[in-house]
């Protein structure tokens, strides 16, 4: 064996072990993202153009904003099954409400968009308050309690739309909340960014978000420690459900129009992100960088296969395998150091 | 502690176990009376016996998979697929049975029969594959079983193009999806016999005590000799065999393929188990208990068709009542 | 598997007298390596168990106890090394072939189904079953036998998840011993048991012992390890350190080396200066009646024991001040202002903090790093937070230091405490009560699972919150503890208090004596008995 070759199974070797330290501390997660997207732009160049990868970021954060809300249930040992039907109320009824405002006065358009802002929190707090309080008070399991919820917040968006879309919203609110950049970021990312700033903060840095990993951690140990689970279990449904309302207002402006079918998938996709990630269903583990990966992996992986012009039916079987594989991949790194 | 239990006469009176075992039902039974009461009364139709068949019927598919997803539920698993189960057997039984009978016509029967076991083979391979990911590659379930359901939606909808799959023998649907003995249909006396080899299983069978098992403990399972892996699989496999049984009979009552049969039943079943008190986090659950889940849930929904609610607030009441029966049963929890 | 034995492992002939030291090699494990995430568990160590003996594992928490039992059970396969099993290379060890080769292990955090009843939970997979189907019947009244055979105090159909800690331990041990047993692996069997099932569990030691069963016996309790142990190897960070006889060493000697410096194991002298009554209690009833008109007072600077056999309900004691059990009479004052709902939030605002003796259960948020397990009680505090806002490196910066003081292993505060040993999981308990101002502490079980030298810390903790003015309730199970530390002890009987003895009346056969002699134990004679 010559030298150099045993040189260049050194560096072989450097560079697996690097892979693996890399791997061990964040995950396979950013490695497969990015295998992905350079894999995806092999197969079709226009992949890769700055204007898809504008789109990947703006899908992405929408994903994302709903994801870390799912994330602050499951991390009190929770679920929110009711997003997607939220999603789809908070739409109708701001929509509603932003109609109902322009038909008095055609020209208050401000007025109008924070209305029906205003209005989408209230019900996104609304409804996360109901779920927390039938959660932390009178201690029903959060599947029941929000697949309940699921079920009141469709009837409730598809009353009052009468089923039907809303259209005609002013312009300026897509304008405002889809198309525009601040400060030259896309306002949907620069909202998303946001949340998640909130969500950092809040989980690593305040008191209520160490609540929130011990009591999912150990509910009776947290009870012990003096840490009072109603006010927190309660807080957690409602910054959940504030978050949710967030990205329904996004997806609104997005579609141009309140719809009470927004929210059909979201509630699995949002679970799925979350896990994809790493947020630990079983509770106490999880944090925001998990949410940002698993919102990019799931919007990559979509978006990339309708560019390589996979059969539709055909993508779901994909998703499917490449889903589970992926999670597999980053236990992996549990499993190895 | 150790004392009073020990003092505590070994047999208590007959009547004291009576109603302390109707106590352990919860007020599952009573709400459902109230609710028979409620829509009798609200409106007559609903005690007439072809409805009440007709509740029987439609809650018996739902309690055959949701037994299944009780299954997974107490190993402490998972099971998102089912509903997918149903749509893949579905299209698997339709698509076999009507191209066999096109070579075959003259020996419908036989053809149904092959239909069935291919139908049921098919359903159960994916929670094969459900339990081998689960247990070896140590995935948690929610995210395998999320990954097969697309999987096999996946699979059912591109075999189809989504499209309903006709040309199974008459024989399927006449004999077998409309046949009654003593005026019953066969589905209810399936449900019937399958809950109750579950419930054999769960309460005297090794399968079952390994099920409570391994829910309640896994490593405590492991470390105690039980092979893991093979009652996980198990574990998952049935639920597919009976979510693929259900598959089966939609089949024959809607007398076609369909890829999109059953999307609502992955939720409703799990509904139906948590309703009856099985817990999420493994260990816990009872079959009897989930059946009646099951037919609380068919209640509710085929009382509210007949009073007519509009169909917008059934999906409200729907939800509230979901919320109400399960607060309840944690009312009589918290005062015991 | 039975006569296997090979005759060039044989030292001796078969079938001879089993003498320790005589007796052939039941295991002989040589150059056991086991890594965890972060650390070496074992680092290359020999041992050999001798048919007939009883050899004591010893070392302080997170020494490798734990998993080099864990490897003779076939929990999990060593990195590397050998295990030679009754003269036969076994490589690929499984808990079910443990199980079949006779080797039962009762494990020190247990290996119970909570869902499961005691009886479902003893044969737990080893139903007896004709193709799957149960025998339930006969199972019932092997279950029945096998607990009235150990003595102990069971109910063979309460479901395991609602049994207290201890009984939890007998359901673990009956569950070892429930087959033919060639090797009996003991993790820490009495950590939570009383002198009574103690002495029946030594009885039983013995028996197997002249049956020629092999024991590995892990304790940190010193006493025991001369009372039933032949020989004693001693673990260091994973290493072996020796191996010695145990009626030949003196106590010192091993702690020497197991800590690898020299610590005085002796309870330290407290200082009694008593003062105002801090906690008070009258009457106390709870609502299951496991605590019967219960009063007793704990004042400022003085440390109150509290003694009685496993479900007398010492435990519920602190449980009901701390507002965990559901009262149905009495009052609780706490420095002189009655508190009218008590529940662990207002308790702990009022300067009262109660430490469970289950650490699992109640104790820790597995999941959750060292630093948030331990700062949790202090969330509240200016010192830690700032307007509901965490002081990240003031947090870290104090946890670092009470890591130090209590030489929690190993000091990486970011660890979850999942991965801990159970010795370790209890210190990071304890360590809450060093994160704030507290005048009032109830423990429950203090020192359950954590080694001598963190035994010694503790109680010199202790004498500092005594001598320092703080009033201390010490409910424990382990007997010299509570004799040798106490200023003032109750000693409970079957929820009631049945006395109080203080200074000069506290000695162990008045303890003792006070302990059976009201009813005779399990409900025999009645005698009619007073301090
Ligand atoms: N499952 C695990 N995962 C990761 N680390 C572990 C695991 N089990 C044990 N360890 C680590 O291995 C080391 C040895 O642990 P072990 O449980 O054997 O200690 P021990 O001697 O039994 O201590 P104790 O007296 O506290 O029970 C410890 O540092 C512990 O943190
Ligand atoms: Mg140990």
């Amino acid at each position: 064996m010559t030298l150099r070759t045993m040189g260049g199974a050194a560096a072989r070797r450097g560079i697996v072990r690097l892979g693996l330290a890399f791997m061990v501390s964040y995950g396979a997660l950013p490695i497969i993202i990015a295998l992905m997207y350079l894999g995806f732009g092999l197969v079709e160049p226009r992949f890769h153009s700055g204007d898809n990868a504008i789109n990947i970021l703006k899908q992405a954060s929408y994903l994302a904003i709903l994801a870390t809300g799912q994330m602050l249930a499951l991390l009190t040992r929770g679920f929110d099954l009711s997003i997607g039907q939220m999603t789809s109320m908070v739409s109708v009824a701001s929509a509603l409400v932003m109609m109902g405002v322009l038909a008095r006065n055609p020209d208050a358009v401000v007025l109008a968009i924070l209305a029906a802002c205003a209005v989408g929190l209230a019900a996104g707090l609304a409804t996360g308050a109901v779920n927390g309080l039938c959660v932390a008070v009178f201690r029903i399991n959060p599947f029941v309690v929000t697949l309940g919820m699921q079920g009141i917040a469709m009837g409730f968006a598809t009353t009052i739309s009468d089923g039907f879309p809303v259209f005609n919203l002013p312009i300026e609110f897509t304008e405002v909340f889809s198309r525009s950049s601040w400060l030259g970021i896309p306002a949907p990312v620069a909202v998303c960014i946001i949340v998640l700033a909130v969500a950092y903060i809040v989980l690593n840095h305040s008191v209520l978000g160490r609540s929130w990993y011990i009591l999912g951690g150990n509910p009776r140990a947290a009870h012990i420690a003096g840490l009072s689970s109603r006010v927190h279990l309660v807080s957690a449904y409602v910054m959940c459900s504030l978050f949710v309302a967030v990205g329904a207002l996004l997806l609104t402006a997005r579609t141009g129009s309140g719809e009470p079918n927004l929210g059909g998938g979201l509630m699995l996709q949002s679970i799925a992100a979350a896990v994809i990630g790493g947020v630990s269903l079983r509770g106490g583990e999880g944090r925001v960088i998990h949410v940002v990966y698993g919102a990019l992996f799931v919007t990559i992986l979509s978006i990339g296969m309708n560019f390589v012009r996979i059969d539709g039916y055909i993508q779901q079987i994909v998703l499917g395998v490449v889903v589970v594989a992926a999670v597999y991949l980053d236990l992996l790194r549990t499993r190895i150091r | 502690m150790v004392q009073s239990q020990v003092d505590r006469p070994l047999e208590s009176p007959l009547w004291r176990r009576v109603v302390q075992r109707s106590l352990s039902f919860g007020v599952l039974p009573i709400l459902l009376l109230a609710l028979f009461l409620f829509f009798g009364l609200y409106e007559p139709k609903f005690w007439r016996a072809a409805n009440l068949i007709n509740v029987l019927r439609n809650s018996s598919y739902l309690m055959i998979i949701s037994s299944g997803q009780m299954l997974v539920l107490i190993i402490g698993g998972f099971d998102l697929s089912v509903g997918a189960v149903v749509a893949l057997t579905s299209v698997a039984a339709a698509l076999t049975m009507a191209s066999l009978y096109v070579s075959m016509p003259e020996s419908a029967y036989l053809v149904i029969v092959i239909g069935v076991v291919v139908a049921l083979v098919v359903g159960s391979l994916v929670g094969v594959v459900n339990g081998l990911t689960v247990a070896i590659l140590k995935v948690n379930p929610f995210m395998v079983t999320l990954g097969t359901m697309s999987i096999a939606f996946g699979i059912a909808l591109y075999t189809t193009t989504g499209v309903p799959v006709y040309g199974m023998p008459d024989e399927f649907t006449r004999e077998f999806g409309r046949l009654r003995w003593f005026n019953l249909p066969v589905s209810i006396y399936l449900t019937a016999g399958i809950l109750l080899v579950l419930w054999w299983v769960m309460n005297w069978t090794k399968l079952g005590r390994y099920i409570y098992a391994i829910g309640g403990n896994i490593h405590a399972a492991r470390v105690s000799g039980i092979p893991t892996l093979v009652y996980i699989v198990a574990t998952y496999t049935m639920c597919s065999f009976l979510a693929a049984v259900t598959g089966v009979l939609l089949t024959a009552r809607v007398g076609s393929g369909e890829a999109t049969l059953g999307p609502t039943l992955m939720l409703e079943s799990i509904a139906a188990a948590v309703i009856g008190g099985v817990s999420l986090r493994g260990g816990v659950g009872r079959i009897e208990l989930v059946a009646l889940g099951a037919l609380f849930l068919a209640l509710v929904t085929n009382g509210m068709n007949l009073i007519r609610v509009d169909s917008k607030i059934q999906t409200i009441v729907v939800g509230a009542v979901l919320i109400l029966a399960v607060g309840l049963d944690r009312l009589k929890l918290a005062r015991r | 598997m039975a006569e296997t034995r090979s005759a060039e492992r044989a030292h001796d002939a078969p079938g001879t007298a089993v003498v320790p030291g005589a007796s052939p090699l039941l295991l002989d494990l040589k150059g056991i390596t086991k890594r965890f995430p972060g650390v070496v568990a074992l680092d290359s160590v020999d041992f050999e168990l001798r048919r007939g003996e009883v050899h004591v594992l010893f070392g302080e928490n997170g020494a490798g106890k734990s998993t080099l039992t864990n490897i003779v059970a076939g929990t999990y396969p060593a990195d590397q090394g050998r295990i030679i099993f009754d003269g036969r290379q076994i490589s690929h060890l499984t808990p079910h072939q443990a199980r079949l080769a006779g080797i039962s292990p009762v494990f020190q955090e247990f290996s119970l189904a909570p869902d499961l009843t005691v009886e479902e939970n003893l044969f737990l997979g080893r139903e007896h079953a004709a193709w799957g189907v149960l025998h339930k019947r006969e199972m019932r009244a092997k279950a029945r036998a096998v607990l009235g055979d150990l003595g102990f105090d069971l109910r063979a159909n309460a479901r395991v998840g609602g049994l207290m800690r201890a009984q939890q331990q007998m359901t673990e041990i009956a569950k070892a011993l429930l087959q033919d047993v060639k090797l009996l692996i003991l993790d820490e069997p009495t950590a939570s048991l009383t002198e009574h099932e103690t002495e029946r569990l030594f009885a039983l030691i013995d028996r197997l012992k002249r049956e020629g069963v092999g024991i590995i016996y892990v304790s940190h309790r010193i006493g025991e390890i001369k009372r039933v142990g032949d020989r004693v190897t001693v673990l260091r960070d994973g290493k072996k350190i020796g191996t010695v006889d145990a009626a030949a060493i003196e106590e010192i000697q091993l702690v020497e080396m197991m800590t690898g410096r020299k610590i005085d194991v002796l309870f330290p002298t407290i200082d009694c200066k008593p003062g105002p009554v801090l906690i008070e209690a009258s009457h106390l009833s709870t609502a299951d009646g496991r605590l019967v008109d219960v009063s007793f007072t704990v004042r400022a600077g003085e440390i109150v024991g509290v003694a009685g056999l496993v479900g007398c309900g010492k435990s519920e004691l602190a449980r009901a001040v701390f507002g965990l059990e559901k009262l149905s009479a009495g009052e609780i004052t706490i420095e002189g202002a009655p508190v009218r709902r008590p529940k662990p939030s207002t308790m702990l605002k009022r300067g009262v903090c109660y430490f469970p003796s289950d650490r699992v259960a109640e104790g820790l948020a597995l999941p959750r790093p060292l630093r948030e397990n331990v700062s949790v009680a202090a969330l509240d505090l200016p010192n830690f937070t700032r307007l509901r806002f965490i002081r990240r490196a003031r947090e870290r910066a104090e946890v670092k230091a009470i890591v130090e003081t209590l030489r929690i292993r190993p000091p990486q505060i970011e660890r979850p405490v999942d991965f801990l040993s159970g010795g370790n999981r209890q210190k990071v308990m304890l360590a809450r009560g060093l994160t704030r101002e507290i005048r009032m502490f109830l423990f429950d079980e203090p020192t359950v699972g954590i080694d001598v030298g963190a035994k010694t810390e503790v109680y010199q903790f202790m004498k500092e919150l005594a001598e320092g003015g703080s009033a201390v309730l010490l409910i424990s199970s382990e007997l010299p503890e509570v004799l040798n530390l106490s200023h003032r002890v109750y000693v409970m009987h079957r929820g009631r208090v049945v006395t109080e003895l203080s200074g000069a009346e506290i000695t162990e056969q008045a303890v003792l004596s006070l302990f059976f002699d009201k009813k005779g134990f399990g409900g025999g004679a009645k005698p009619a008995a007073s301090a």
